[in-house]
C-alpha cells in the first residue's frame, strides 16, 4: 500500500532524511518512532506530496507521489502535526470546503453531506458543528483534523503526531478512533512517545537522525533486544532481609532494591528469561508471612530499545528500567497501566 | 476548474467573515467618497463658470474621468492588505499544508485565489458604483465611458494583486507581505517619473511600464488592445511568479 525507497531529503546542507526505505501493507498501523527531529515529519510531508524528495521513490496505493501526485492525493488523509484548520470558518464550514476539494467532481451535493455528517459522526464533533474552529479546545481542533483527513474515504491515513497536545482522555479516544479506522485504512502514524506506538501500531520504524535503525513488530523488538526479565517486588517485610530471601529463589540472577517506604520496600528482581518465577516469588512472600503489595513485570521496554537504538553511549539503556518513565510524564502513566493489565491475567 | 472556484470562494468568503475584509471595504468607500466630493465640488464650480462663458461642460470628461484615476491612488494603499494575507496567513497557521497535500495543482489553487481576491477587489469597486449612480440620477453622463473605466480599474487593480500574491507567497509575516506590495506598488505607479527628466525614448519606454499609464484610455472610454495585453499579460507574469515561488517553497520545504 505504501512502499518507500531511498528516500532522501536534503535541505540545504542538511540531510534530514537519508536513504530510508519501508513499506506498509494493507489495513496495517505503522508507527514512525524517533526523537524530535529525526525525520518523520519530512518523511510524511514527502509521502502526502507536500514536497518532493531529493532522491528516491515513494509510492502510495500504487501511485508515484512524484509522478502522478493527483491521484497519489486523492487517496491519502494526511493530518499535520497542527490541524490546518482556518479559524473564521465554522467546522461544517470547514469541512464543506475540504470535501469540495478532495472528493472527485462527480459526488453529488446529498452525498457530500451525508459524507460530512458521517465523518463527524465517527470523529465524535457533532456537537461542535456550529462553532467557529478557532473557539475549539485542542482536542476538538485534533478531532476536526482528523475528519479532515478522513472525508474522501482515503485508503492511506497519514497522521502525523495524533495525540499531541491532547489530555489522557482524548489520547485514549483518539487512539482507539486510529485502530478502529485500521483494517479500512493503511495507517502511517509518527510519534516520539513511546508506549504509543506500543499500544496502536502493529509495526514499527525507529528513525534516528534521518535513517532507519528498526523495522519490526514492537513485541519482535521487545524480545530481540531482551537479555534477561526482570520483576518489580513491592512488600511489606517488616524488617526481614527480603532481597537475601529473593536472592534464593531459583533463576534469579540479581535482587536489587528500588525504593523503601517506612515499612514498604521495593526490588527490582532480575532473572533468566526461560523461567518465570513470578509463581515463586508470590509463594516466598505468603510463606515467610509478609504482605505482598504489587508484583509486576519490568520489561524491557520500547523505551529502554529506543535508547539503545539512538543513542550511542549503551551505558543510558543500563539504566533507564526506571517504572517512572523518563520520556513523558503523562505518558508514563498510561505506560504503567498498560504493563499492569497485561501482566493481571497471569499474576 | 471547479477546485478553482472552490478556492476562490474560500477566499472571498474569509474577506466577508473577518472584521479585515469590512475595514478595507470602508476604507476603500471612505476615501472614494472623499474624492467624490471633490471633485464634485470642483465640477460645480467649474460648470458655473462654464456656464457664464458657454454651454455645459461634461460630466465624464471633467468628473467621472479623473475620479476613476483616483482610484488608481486608493488602489496603491488598500490593495496591499487584500493580498498580504492570501498566501502568508496560510503558510504561518500550517493550512497551506492542507491545500498542498488535497488533490488540486499549484495552479488551481493560485488562480483559485486571484479571482478570489480579484472578486473581493470588484466588490470594492461595485460600493463604488453608487457613488457613480447619484451622478446618473442627477445628471446625464453617458454610460459607456464609465463601464470602459470599469473595465479598466479591474484589470489595474488584476495587476497589483498578481504582484500582490507573489509577494506574500514569498513570506510568512503578512506585515512584512504588505509593506513590501506597498513599495512596489509605489515603484510601479511613480516609475514613470523618472521619464521626465530622461530623454523621450526612455521617457516612452517607462510610460510603458508604469501600471497607472496604461488606465488613460480606459477612463477616456477607449479599449486599446495594446493595454488589455500590457495588463493581461501583467497579471499572467504575476502569477507565473507566484506559482514558481510556490514550487520553489515547496523544494525548500
Amino acid at each position: 500500500m505504501i512502499e518507500v525507497q531511498h528516500l532522501t531529503k536534503r535541505y540545504g546542507p542538511v540531510t534530514a532524511v537519508d536513504d530510508v526505505s519501508f513499506r506498509a501493507e494493507k489495513g496495517e498501523i505503522l508507527g514512525l518512532l524517533g526523537p524530535n527531529g529525526a525525520g518523520k515529519t519530512t518523511t510524511m510531508r514527502v509521502l502526502t506530496g507536500y514536497m518532493p524528495a531529493t532522491e528516491g521513490t515513494a509510492t502510495v496505493a500504487g501511485y508515484d507521489v512524484f509522478a502522478n501526485p493527483i491521484e497519489a492525493k486523492r487517496r491519502v488523509g494526511y493530518l499535520p502535526e497542527t490541524p490546518p484548520l482556518y479559524p473564521d470558518m465554522t467546522v461544517r464550514e470547514y469541512l464543506t470546503f475540504v470535501a469540495k476539494l478532495k472528493l472527485p467532481a462527480s459526488v453529488s451535493k446529498s452525498e457530500r453531506i451525508s459524507r460530512i455528517n458521517g465523518v463527524m459522526t465517527k470523529t465524535n464533533i457533532t456537537d461542535m458543528a456550529n462553532r467557529h474552529c478557532a473557539k475549539l479546545s485542542k482536542g476538538y481542533k485534533q478531532r476536526v483534523g482528523l475528519a479532515q483527513a478522513l472525508i474522501h474515504d482515503p485508503e492511506v491515513l497519514i497522521l502525523d503526531e495524533p495525540t499531541a497536545g491532547l489530555d489522557p482522555k482524548q489520547i485514549i479516544e483518539v487512539r482507539d478512533l486510529i485502530r478502529a479506522l485500521a483494517g479500512n485504512h493503511t495507517v502511517v502514524l509518527s510519534t516520539h512517545i513511546l508506549p504509543e506506538v506500543s499500544q496502536t501500531c502493529q509495526r514499527v520504524v525507529i528513525i534516528n537522525r534521518g535513517r532507519v535503525v528498526a523495522v519490526d513488530t514492537p513485541d519482535n523488538l521487545t524480545n530481540q533486544l531482551k537479555g534477561s526479565a526482570t520483576l518489580y517486588v513491592q512488600v511489606d517485610a517488616a524488617g526481614a532481609d527480603a532481597a537475601a530471601a529473593l536472592s534464593t529463589i531459583t533463576g534469579v540472577r540479581q535482587v536489587s532494591e528500588h525504593d523503601r517506604h517506612e515499612q514498604l520496600v521495593g526490588f527490582e528482581v532480575a532473572s533468566d528469561t526461560e523461567r518465570d518465577i513470578r509463581r515463586d516469588v508470590a509463594r516466598m512472600v505468603v510463606d515467610k508471612g509478609w504482605g505482598l503489595i504489587e508484583l509486576r513485570p519490568l520489561r524491557l521496554s520500547l523505551e529502554d530499545i529506543f535508547l539503545q537504538l539512538t543513542t550511542d553511549e549503551n551505558q543510558l539503556a543500563a539504566g533507564s528500567k526506571d517504572p517512572a518513565s523518563p520520556f513523558d510524564g503523562a505518558q508514563g502513566d498510561a505506560a504503567e497501566a498498560a504493563s499492569e493489565s497485561e501482566a493481571t491475567p497471569n499474576a | 476548474m471547479r477546485n478553482v472556484f472552490t478556492i476562490a470562494g474560500k477566499e472571498l468568503r474569509g474577506f466577508f467573515a473577518s472584521p479585515m475584509g469590512w475595514t478595507v471595504m470602508g476604507l476603500f468607500a471612505l476615501l472614494f467618497g472623499y474624492f467624490f466630493l471633490a471633485h464634485l465640488d470642483y465640477f460645480v464650480g467649474q460648470s458655473m463658470q462654464a456656464q457664464q462663458g458657454g454651454g455645459p461642460i461634461n460630466v465624464n470628461q471633467f468628473m467621472i474621468r479623473p475620479l476613476l484615476q483616483n482610484v488608481a491612488l486608493i488602489n496603491l494603499f488598500l490593495l496591499p492588505m487584500i493580498t498580504m494575507r492570501a498566501y502568508a496567513e496560510e503558510k504561518r497557521s500550517g493550512t497551506i499544508e492542507l491545500l498542498l497535500t488535497s488533490p488540486v495543482t499549484d495552479v488551481q489553487i493560485i488562480l483559485g485565489k486571484f479571482l478570489g481576491v480579484l472578486g473581493f477587489y470588484a466588490a470594492l469597486l461595485g460600493v463604488t458604483m453608487l457613488y457613480i449612480g447619484i451622478l446618473f440620477w442627477f445628471g446625464n453622463p453617458e454610460w459607456k465611458p464609465v463601464l470602459t473605466g470599469y473595465f479598466g480599474l479591474l484589470l489595474m487593480g488584476g495587476c497589483f494583486l498578481s504582484v500582490g500574491l507573489f509577494i506574500s507567497s514569498t513570506t510568512k509575516n503578512q506585515v512584512v507581505a504588505g509593506a513590501a506590495t506597498f513599495v512596489i506598488f509605489l515603484l510601479l505607479w511613480i516609475i514613470s517619473w523618472l521619464g521626465q527628466s530622461a530623454g523621450p525614448a526612455v521617457a516612452s519606454l517607462l510610460d510603458y511600464l508604469s501600471i497607472v499609464w496604461h488606465f488613460d484610455d480606459f477612463g477616456k472610454g477607449v479599449i486599446d488592445t495594446k493595454h488589455v495585453i500590457y495588463y493581461l499579460s501583467f497579471i499572467t507574469f504575476g502569477l507565473f511568479l507566484t506559482l514558481k515561488s510556490v514550487d520553489t517553497e515547496r523544494w525548500r520545504g
